[in-house]
């Protein structure tokens, strides 16, 4: 490492002479009152709640695989199975939030490991379950090794992947004790979101009363286009990660077996999560009381598409191969991608432009 | 970002052509007459395309050439009049167009395994394209080489020396590569979401031109992990100035611009803490202008333009632009643009991205 040396040359010349001093321009001035109750209701609405929903529903998947590991059974499979769905769709509520604790430690990549398109996961999960290595068994240890073999993807493979009538077989079998490890261990890193969003001092704090000493947002404007970049991004994922992963349009190349928990063909279930969270995150939030009167049908309009999403994400075949394969099925999956794209270009551009963002949330990012 | 001398629009004529006024529209002519220098930028249309466009040093618009998807930096050659716009992160096309029309665009495609990271550089004789690029299986930039007097033909690659990299230019005789490596990871598949923000890596890269040997790297200490070295512009002495975006915490008041050459360590300036305040912790363009020996700033989400002394880094002025985009050396001073459509005296009806390069 070379010298780093800190030229303290401003003192050369005289600022205040020189300077042709202008108030700050914020592109997004909103008043503090506004922002801190959006902020509040966005944080004790709907993050903190779903990272608290998120623990508990990951500590009953836990609680459900141990109870598979001590006596298997169909009942017990089948509720193993349900608890995983259940979490699964808990952690996509929460998920749209991907900023803050989750992307710090590898917290997101060991809940999830998705895409993962050279199927690391996969090979690491069947090299575990050849090996039998004893320490995959444990929750901690677990934690320590790669994300991509402790999170949801390992654990649906435990479940649903090739040799899972293995888990009917006998009691405390390696497979059942490292599915239930995985679980423990998003139940673990599930806890740690929960507490520190759950601390009174913490980000919780940061989050609702934004000022120059705040460590992550220093105006409301700052603020508020946080949380509209969750709603964007969170969009924008759905859309361009767990739809046009497997399905870019009808004359596109088709890989079903990208999709996320396609087999346990829990792919809708979190697909309408996903699209659950931000359509909670946008009413709990009451995003729409920053609007002036005229520019409120926007989010109206967003809720209304993502509704409408929501309910047809229900009604495709949980088979992706079926679904990307039968014209009916694939006429769902582009009105699906089209919805998207309106819901993306209506916080984007609509709600964007509304609060101050001339060109939209997107555009106002210098890169 | 331009370099070498000021030639002014006779100079940009002399390299464009009669042809180039002769297919212009009326009103485009005039303001092409009326400017003393000549600019690219990209921008978006109210009707959401996107393009890039030719503007006089009033900010009227010449001429626009339509685009696929966004642009981000552009690349001018003052030896061949050859511009390119470079898909913004993580796009795979640039685009070569000649502003004065008389050849057909070029549309370079980034090969398999990697995007563009939305910048690049002319040699200074204009037979090599260097682009920074993203070998995002191998989580490393890289810097390809394309041959200008092929087709674009890529022709090779070299190491950038770090992972998110950024803007990079070369020095006036064309023996450096200077690269600014941000240090944010991203990767297609998470789209433009920042995977390791905690973990980041920034640095700044000296690399022979010829070679592609390493000749100097700057990592930045522990405190500054989160600094992500982003754009970068050179004095006529050498002196390579770069500007940065704070990733960390938000109450802290980090450096955002300092200097280094070839053999030096680096120089942070220190800025006044209301300048630092109100350019947000975060940098978008830097632009030298040689003539006047200054340097100019802007912050987007602070909406100002700083402009310091380059050779002292002493703040000259500072102005209020709202949501303040592009910085180009003007005929004195500092060319500026916005997102909401302003460039330098001239409001049009477009949304001018985050780079501006002066063609003449």
């Amino acid at each position: 490492m070379r010298k780093i040396l800190l030229a303290g040359l401003v003192s050369l010349l005289p600022v205040a002479a020189l300077a042709q001093e202008g108030d700050a321009a914020p592109s997004v001035d909103l008043p503090m009152a506004d922002v801190t109750r959006v902020m509040a209701a966005a944080v004790d609405g709907f993050i903190r709640p779903g990272y608290d929903a998120f623990h508990e529903s990951a500590g009953r998947m836990t609680a459900a695989m141990k109870a598979l590991c001590e006596a298997p059974s169909r009942t017990n499979y089948d509720a193993a199975k349900n608890a995983f769905r259940d979490a699964a769709v808990s952690w996509a509520h929460i998920e749209v939030v991907r900023v803050g604790p989750v992307i710090e430690h590898n917290r997101f990549e060991r809940i999830l490991f998705y895409p993962d398109r050279k199927s690391t996961g996969l090979k690491q999960v069947q090299s575990v379950l050849s090996k039998a290595d004893e320490t995959a068994t444990d929750p901690l240890s677990l934690g320590t090794k790669s994300v991509a073999m402790q999170g949801f993807g390992a654990l649906e493979y435990v479940l649903a992947g090739s040799g899972s009538d293995e888990l009917l077989r006998g009691k405390q079998s390696f497979r059942c004790r490292y599915g239930a490890a995985v679980a423990g261990n998003i139940a673990n890193v599930a806890k740690e979101l929960s507490d520190i969003w759950d601390d009174p001092n913490g980000i919780q704090k940061a989050w609702e009363q934004p000022g120059p000493d705040n460590p992550n947002f220093r105006t409301g404007g700052e603020a508020i286009t946080a949380l509209l970049g969750i709603l964007v991004h969170g969009a924008e994922a759905v859309r361009d990660q767990r739809i046009e992963t497997f399905y870019k349009g009808a004359d596109k190349a088709k890989f079903p077996k990208q999709a996320l928990f396609w087999r346990s063909e829990n792919t809708w279930a979190t697909v309408k999560g996903n699209l659950e969270g931000l359509a909670i995150l946008l009413e709990k939030s009451g995003m729409v009381s920053l609007l002036q009167e005229k520019d409120r049908p926007i989010v109206a309009a967003t809720q209304a598409q993502l509704k409408s999403m929501i309910e047809l994400s229900g009604k495709i075949t949980p088979d992706l191969e079926k679904a990307v394969e039968n014209a009916a099925e694939r006429k769902k999956l582009d009105t699906l991608l089209a919805d998207g794209k309106g819901v993306i270009s209506k916080l984007n551009d609509g709600y964007g432009g509304a609060i101050g963002l001339s060109s939209g949330f997107s555009f106002a990012d210098g890169d | 970002m331009w370099h070498g001398e000021a030639i002014d629009r006779r100079g940009f004529l002399k390299a464009a052509g009669i042809a180039f006024t002769a297919a212009l529209a009326p009103r485009s002519l005039m303001a092409f007459e009326r400017a003393d220098a000549v600019y690219a930028s990209g921008f978006k249309a109210p009707d959401g395309s996107f393009g890039v466009a030719t503007v006089s040093e009033r900010g009227e618009i010449i001429d626009r050439v339509a685009l696929p998807a966004r642009a981000h930096g552009l690349a001018y050659s003052a030896a061949t009049g050859r511009t390119v716009a470079f898909a913004r992160r993580p796009g795979t096309f640039a685009m070569v167009f000649d502003p004065s029309r008389l050849a057909e665009p070029v549309i370079i495609t980034s090969p398999e395994g990697r995007h563009f990271y939305g910048h690049g550089h002319f040699s200074p004789d204009g037979t090599r394209l260097y682009a920074s690029e993203n070998d995002f299986d191998g989580n490393r930039g890289m810097i390809g080489v394309y041959d200008a007097r092929d087709k674009f033909r890529r022709i090779g690659e070299f190491d950038a020396h770090g992972i998110g990299t950024h803007d990079m230019t070369v020095s006036d005789d064309g023996k450096l590569l200077v690269i600014a490596n941000g240090g944010i990871e991203t990767h297609p598949d998470f789209g433009r979401t920042k995977l390791n923000i905690d973990r980041m890596e920034p640095s700044l890269v000296l690399l022979d031109a010829k070679t592609g040997a390493l000749i100097q790297r700057h990592r930045l200490p522990s405190s500054l992990k989160q600094l992500s070295t982003r754009h970068l512009d050179i004095t006529d002495n050498g002196r390579i100035w770069f500007a940065c975006q704070w990733e960390g915490a938000r109450n802290a008041l980090p450096p955002l611009a300092g200097w280094f050459s070839k053999g030096e360590d680096l120089s942070f300036v220190s800025l006044p803490r209301e300048t630092t305040v109100r350019l947000g912790n975060y940098v978008g363009a830097i632009a030298v202008n040689r003539r006047d020996g200054v340097v100019g700033l802007t912050s987007p989400g602070g909406g100002a333009v700083v402009t310091l002394d380059a050779e002292t880094g002493a703040v000259v002025k500072e102005e209020t632009v709202r949501e303040a985009a592009g910085v180009a050396p003007a005929t004195h001073g500092i060319a500026v643009s916005s997102y909401d459509g302003q460039f330098n005296d001239t409001r049009s009806a477009v949304a001018w991205d985050q780079h501006i390069v002066r063609l003449g």
